[in-house]
């Protein structure tokens, strides 16, 4: 299927006609913080933004969610489940945010499955939109992926000034084109200068990391107190970094009970935090240097062993909203090749 | 001043007066820096005072064993008097090199300021009252009181009241009615708009924990949102709960909490907490004439009985 694309004002029209079938997701301000929001009609102003603070994961994955409501009763408990979200489509998703959702469907999708994820995932269209202007703190082309090019999205949307190349990637994609109106056909200068700004997106990151052998650097430097000591030495053990990245998916549960009923909820958890691993004999963590290097290592030493991909997508959220500039690229950078005494 | 502090910091870790030295380096983002804690006297030439020295570094004191050098601006040295007065830390085991503070460059102003991301920013300079933006070759001034942080707009002491050596000339508060503005606002809101105020900015808290974690008065071993038995609060992002949280936290630190405003800063998802704790020191200030970390012989406001500040109950 040859590629379309679509006038950047004709946007608008666009997400009403897929609102007809979808509950469609942008990137959106309105409550505060970036995120991705309910599509309401109007403001596209955020086709000039970077990305979003709160990751899209939290569309599959949500900071909290209801898992059943139950009910005593004569025979035992009644239990209800949280109605189905329908459909949803998101707009505007970047080529790390979208990366991050199929490194998460290797242990909700593949490792086992998990319903209440994947009832939303296996339904929802990802419509991606490519950087133009990747920030300071981004490291996407360290892990293999382009700002501007992704194979985890349905359709991929490239900047080509007053228009968007519109890129068909699965099979979801193309039917989706199929059955939208107001697409135009890409002319060859139309595709040259998609290939060009894709080109130029890619060299404006700069921040980068050695991924080669990185999983075993890790393990030869695991049991280095003192390497990771000095590491973790300014980090706060707050959740930011893990709860805002967009492929950590650990979670906690929760009951609320009231009387002879209540809700069962699942949320968000964190590594950071010393409660995750607080047992009540002991806490094999509690140490903030075990946490620290617990979240290095699962991320680019465990996950990529056993599901095999690094956890990690480069979008550079953990840089730049840690309140004390913990840097993961500084240090990966400074893992070191020996561990000492061996 | 960076170069006398990188000597005097030097000279405490070679001379084994301390054991370990806490200040700022450059971070790795423009326009950062980051907290730099060490035991090796090479890397105090790392040191630097800037306008972007963000963190209340007195949030390290208590996680560190032994004798420690320790960069305060005026806000650090609050929090370190708080917690000498709650015995939390021992004021002959600090060596403190006091900063004065002409306040601190707040990067969300400055992005509103310019309507650009710090990433697309080239240069931030400030010179006495005016900050300088530069921006893809044009340069835009403004007033430095535009792009301070509301704290340090409201900053009563900028230059260190305990210290050991002072680098440089001590800076007079700014006193700016800028830093109380939000403040305003909310109070003449009615409450059922204040609910509702509070309603969308705690929906949006994600419970990272960021506001309690770098906050100097936030030392308790076991956070109450981490109890189980009974469960306070449901640890999970419910915006109620949320609101129970920063509620209760914020009554913990009253009479310690110091209007640093690092957990607003801190805040991922900019919720306005300082509205929250600049508005209970007000309170503190008004029922019991008390300022957080003046004066280290004070006792601890919320620990101590004094019979004339009593209610009838008690007497």
């Amino acid at each position: 299927m040859a590629n379309r694309k679509i006038n950047k004002r004709d946007i608008v029209k666009l997400l009403n006609q897929w609102g007809q079938e979808f509950a469609v997701f942008v990137p959106s301000r309105e409550s505060g913080v970036a995120t991705m929001a309910r599509w309401e009609g109007k403001d596209t102003g955020f086709l000039d933004w970077y990305r979003n603070t709160i990751v899209p994961k939290a569309n599959f994955l949500p900071a909290m969610e209801e898992m059943f409501h139950f009910q005593k009763n004569k025979e035992g408990y009644n239990i209800e489940l949280p109605p189905d979200g329908g459909k949803q489509l998101i707009f505007g998703i970047r080529p790390c945010d979208a990366r991050a959702l199929t490194i998460i469907d290797a242990n909700f999708k593949d490792l086992y499955k998990d319903p209440y994820y994947l009832n939303k995932r296996s339904s929802a269209v990802l419509i991606g939109l490519g950087c133009t202007n990747p920030g300071e703190s981004c490291f996407c082309t360290s892990l293999g992926i382009s700002p501007a090019e992704s194979k985890d999205v349905d359709l991929m949307l490239t900047d080509i000034g007053n228009e968007f190349l519109v890129e068909p990637i699965s099979a979801t994609g193309k039917e989706l084109i199929a059955k939208t109106s107001g697409l135009k056909e890409a002319t060859k200068n139309d595709e040259a200068r998609a290939k060009e700004g894709k080109k130029t997106a890619y060299d404006k990151v700069t921040r980068k990391i050695d991924t080669d052998g990185i999983g075993d650097r890790l393990l030869t430097c695991f049991d280095d107190q003192d390497f990771w000591e000095k590491v973790a030495a300014k980090c706060v053990s707050c959740g930011i970094c893990t709860l805002l990245c967009p492929t950590c998916y650990c979670f906690d549960i929760n009951d609320e009970l009231i009387r002879q009923q209540g809700t069962r909820f699942r949320s968000l958890d964190s590594c950071a935090f010393p409660a995750y691993t607080k047992m009540p004999m002991e806490n094999p963590r509690a140490e903030k240097w075990k946490r620290v290097r617990q979240k290095v290592c699962h991320k680019y030493g465990f996950f990529p062993m056993n599901l095999n991909a690094i956890a990690c997508t480069g979008c550079g959220r953990c840089i730049r909203l840690c309140p004390v500039n913990w840097d993961i690229t500084q240090v990966l950078n400074s893992v070191p090749a020996k561990v000492k005494g061996v | 001043m960076e170069q006398k502090l990188r000597n005097e910091a030097r000279a405490l870790l070679e001379q084994g007066k301390v054991d370990w030295f806490i200040g700022f380096e450059a971070g790795s983002l423009k326009f950062t820096t980051t907290p730099l804690i060490t035991k090796d006297k090479n890397d105090t030439n790392r040191l630097v005072i800037n306008p972007f020295i963000v963190n209340n570094l007195a949030n390290f004191l208590t996680e560190i064993k032994g004798r420690v050098g320790i960069v305060a601006k005026g806000c650090e040295s609050r929090s370190i008097v708080s917690l000498i007065q709650d015995n939390k830390v021992v004021r002959e085991n600090m060596v403190i090199l006091g900063i004065p503070c002409p306040g601190v460059i707040d990067l969300s102003k400055v992005e509103r300021l310019a309507d650009k991301d710090r990433d697309e920013l080239d240069d931030i300079v400030r010179e006495k009252d005016r900050v300088t933006i530069k921006v893809k070759g044009k340069t835009k001034g403004f007033p430095a009181t535009e792009v301070l942080f509301d704290h340090c707009l409201a900053c009563e002491l900028p230059t260190p009241q305990e210290y050991d050596i002072l680098l440089g000339e001590p800076s007079s508060p700014i006193a700016s009615p800028v830093a109380q503005e939000g403040i305003k606002k909310l109070k003449q809101m009615t409450p059922e708009q204040r609910w509702g105020f509070w309603e969308k900015e705690l929906s949006r808290c994600i419970r990272c924990y960021a506001c309690r974690n770098v906050c100097p008065a936030c030392f308790c071993q076991r956070c109450f949102v981490e109890e189980t038995e009974p469960q306070w609060v449901l640890p999970a992002p419910r915006w109620q709960d949320n609101l129970l949280f920063q509620i209760t936290r914020n009554i913990h630190v009253a009479g310690r909490c110091t209007d640093c405003g690092e957990c607003e800063r801190a805040c991922p998802v900019n919720i306005p907490l300082r509205s929250l704790t600049r508005e209970m020191y007000d309170i503190v200030g008004e029922l019991f004439q008390f300022k957080a970390g003046m004066d280290k012989d004070a006792l601890p406001l919320m620990t101590h009985y004094e019979e004339k500040e009593a209610e009838d109950l008690f007497r």
